[in-house]
């Protein structure tokens, strides 16, 4: 998963979290502030009643009808007021001065929960009265009124939550994609769209995050290193071709002049000959070792579409006579065909060469080759097979192992396979294929290449 | 033909100029660049074989240099040992007429410049006749037995280039190995010994053998053939 979606995916469920939170805490807490903000504003109302009180004296809200006892409500009913006598007190403890409760009470015929604050004082009736009675002054505010307030709270603030949950998660989507454009385009532009170290582009990045100003420049530094390297390599390759094949020509000249003496004896010209074979041989050994270490040196490009199908029928083709001088018969079969994408065409056309050639080569007078072409899970398979006489389990491993090769002997020593296989393998991988062989003694020999797509 | 040799390994030059001598071209030498550079601004040459790793200076410049000459008219092949592969597509691209790896045979390079010169001059019925009435038409790649009329000799590509081959190089003996590099070119071939080349000529005598007498391909015991 790319690390903008990652940041993306964290940055809504933490804000999905954030809100699920403040729906189940909100509530609560308006709620608790309400009754706060309540109580705090019946304290206020008892000061302003007790202060009234003061001043006027009790006498001027009690009406004797109502047996000494006073009561107000406003016109919506949201608040009253009650000042009721009490007798003497029996004991100190027996209220709390101040108390805060809910309860239902009747006001003008109609009952509505309150929240109340009943205080109990001593009060004189009149200014001069001489000792004070004790009275319960009630004040209540009808929690309609409060729920009415949490309600709007609450909605409010849950709105808010959701509103900003959704606008920063916008804003942060958008800063990361910002902030993280640098990555991608290091990945897209310089990573992504490279095939091999000589593509790679050194033009900084345009970013002033630190992070991503280190990563472009080391990896910039890696590549130049690399690239050095590289060149090196070619470097003392072309050198190494040139002081190998430089010799090598000069002997093969020099055998050549020395045949067209015509006063040649005999026998010294087919000792000649015998040299030449040898140089020849000798010269192939080091081409192809040149040839291995230039494809692993990437001196080739993968610049072409390759069709197998194309390649196969060319190689047959030019390998046509050998088949005949053998009457070996072939089956070509590639269905469908397989177009290797970033391929090199000569490479590709060695590669099988070298597998056809073996296939003619090790077969027996009148058998068949088999080329046979079939998709695969994740790919494409090309097995190329002969009847011939097979490899024994042991030298199947030595097959592609360039350099044992070159010395071992005996009869069923996978000498014989020459110098092709390890070429071919080294192809195989320049494109991204394997090859293996796979060979039972008496049937023969299947050397399959697996291409990734 | 005059030709400049442009390799400054003396010994390998050496060889080339001697084989060159010997099938008669008047052979020119240059040993460096500037040798090279001087030589050709002043004289003309039909060919210049040219070794691209010069001690004081990249031979793909020098040949660059003479296609600017007007009166410079001369068919370059590229000599290389540096393995280099952009070598041969620039070399090409700045005009060269062959390109050939070293080690190469000097027999391979007398038949390319035979080639060119063919190309050039644009011999139009080059026929080679041989052995008992025997007629080869190079351009239309057919053998013909007596006159033009006659069927023709049903040989195989590889089968016509063989006898060509040993047509070309009339009296000399061709051992095997020049034969097969002929015929298959560079490809890295891990048999050296191989009985193709062989096979080839022996199912040539068969197919000739049907129309005249072919004793003129000869055997030379432990060398290679002969077409007298």
């Amino acid at each position: 998963m790319r690390l903008e979606t990652k940041l993306g995916l964290f940055n809504g469920l933490s804000k999905i979290l954030l809100v699920v939170l403040g729906v189940l805490l909100i509530p609560p807490i308006v709620q608790r502030v309400a009754v706060v903000h309540t109580d705090q504003r019946l304290r206020e109302k008892r000061r302003e009643v007790l202060s009234l009180i003061a001043r006027d004296g009790l006498a001027t809200f009690l009406r004797e009808e109502h047996d000494e006892a006073y009561a107000d409500y406003n016109i919506l009913k949201q608040e009253y007021i009650a000042i009721t006598p009490l007798g003497p007190a029996e004991s100190k403890l027996e209220f709390p001065a101040e108390r805060f409760f809910e309860e239902p009470r009747q006001v003008d015929k109609a009952v509505e929960d309150f929240r109340i604050l009943s205080y109990v004082a001593p009060l004189r009736t009149t200014k001069g009265e001489a000792t004070p009675r004790r009275y319960r002054l009630e004040i209540g505010s009808s929690l309609g009124t409060v729920e009415l307030l949490t309600n709007t709270l609450r909605a409010l603030a849950l709105w808010v939550l959701v509103a900003g949950a959704v606008l920063t998660v916008f804003t942060d989507a958008a800063f990361a994609h910002y902030l993280l454009r640098p990555l991608r385009e290091l990945i897209t532009r310089k990573l992504r769209g490279i095939r091999q170290p000589g593509e790679f582009s050194f033009e900084r990045l345009h970013t002033d995050t630190t992070d991503f100003r280190r990563l472009d420049d080391s990896l910039s530094a890696l590549m130049r290193q690399l690239q050095a390297s590289f060149e090196k390599e070619r470097e003392f390759m072309s050198n190494v071709s040139h002081e190998l094949l430089t010799p090598t020509s000069i002997l093969q000249s020099r055998f050549e002049n020395m045949l067209q003496d015509p006063t040649l004896p005999e026998t010294h010209a087919q000792q000649i000959v015998e040299s030449q074979r040898t140089l020849y041989r000798l010269r192939n050994t080091v081409r192809t070792l040149l040839l291995i270490a230039n494809i692993e040196n990437e001196q080739y490009l993968r610049d072409a579409s390759v069709s197998l199908t194309q390649t196969v029928h060319d190689v047959a083709e030019e390998l046509d006579d050998r088949r005949q001088q053998r009457e070996i018969t072939r089956h070509i079969d590639l269905a469908p065909d397989y177009v290797v994408p970033r391929a090199n065409a000569t490479l590709l056309h060695t590669l099988l060469r070298n597998l056809l050639s073996n296939a003619l080569k090790y077969n027996h007078e009148g058998g068949e080759v088999r080329v046979l072409g079939r998709p695969q899970p994740g790919g494409y398979v090309l097995r190329v097979e002969d009847d011939g006489p097979g490899i024994a389990p042991d030298n199947l491993p030595l097959l592609f192992d360039r350099f044992r090769r070159f010395h071992a002997t005996g009869p069923k020593a996978p000498e014989g396979y020459g110098l092709g296989l390890p070429i071919a393998k080294t192809i195989a991988s320049f494109h991204g294929a394997v090859l293996r062989a796979e060979s039972e003694v008496g049937v023969g020999t299947a050397f399959v290449l697996e291409f990734t797509a | 033909m005059h030709v400049l040799l442009v390799e400054d390994e003396k010994s390998l030059h050496q060889e080339v100029r001697q084989f060159l001598q010997q099938a008669q071209y008047l052979v020119d030498s240059a040993h460096t660049f500037s040798e090279a550079s001087e030589k050709l601004y002043v004289n003309s040459y039909d060919f210049v074989l040219l070794d691209l790793g010069l001690p004081d200076g990249d031979g793909l410049e020098l040949l660059r240099e003479s296609r600017r000459l007007e009166k410079q008219e001369a068919s370059f092949i590229i000599l290389t040992a540096r393995g280099d592969l952009d070598d041969r597509i620039k070399g090409l691209d700045l005009g060269a007429d062959d390109y050939l790896p070293k080690p190469f045979s000097l027999l391979e390079l007398t038949s390319r410049m035979q080639a060119i010169t063919r190309r050039k001059f644009g011999l139009k019925r080059s026929e080679i006749t041989f052995g008992d009435q025997f007629v080869m038409d190079v351009t239309a790649r057919t053998v013909r037995h007596g006159g033009p009329e006659t069927p023709e000799v049903p040989l195989t590509k590889k089968e016509f280039d063989l006898l060509h081959y040993l047509l070309l190089h009339k009296s000399r003996v061709l051992t095997r190995l020049q034969l097969g590099e002929h015929l298959w070119g560079n490809v890295l071939e891990d048999d050296s010994d191989s009985n193709y080349i062989d096979v080839h000529i022996k199912n040539v005598r068969k197919k000739l053998a049907q129309f005249g007498p072919a004793d003129f391909i000869e055997t030379v015991r432990g060398i290679g053939y002969r077409a007298v």
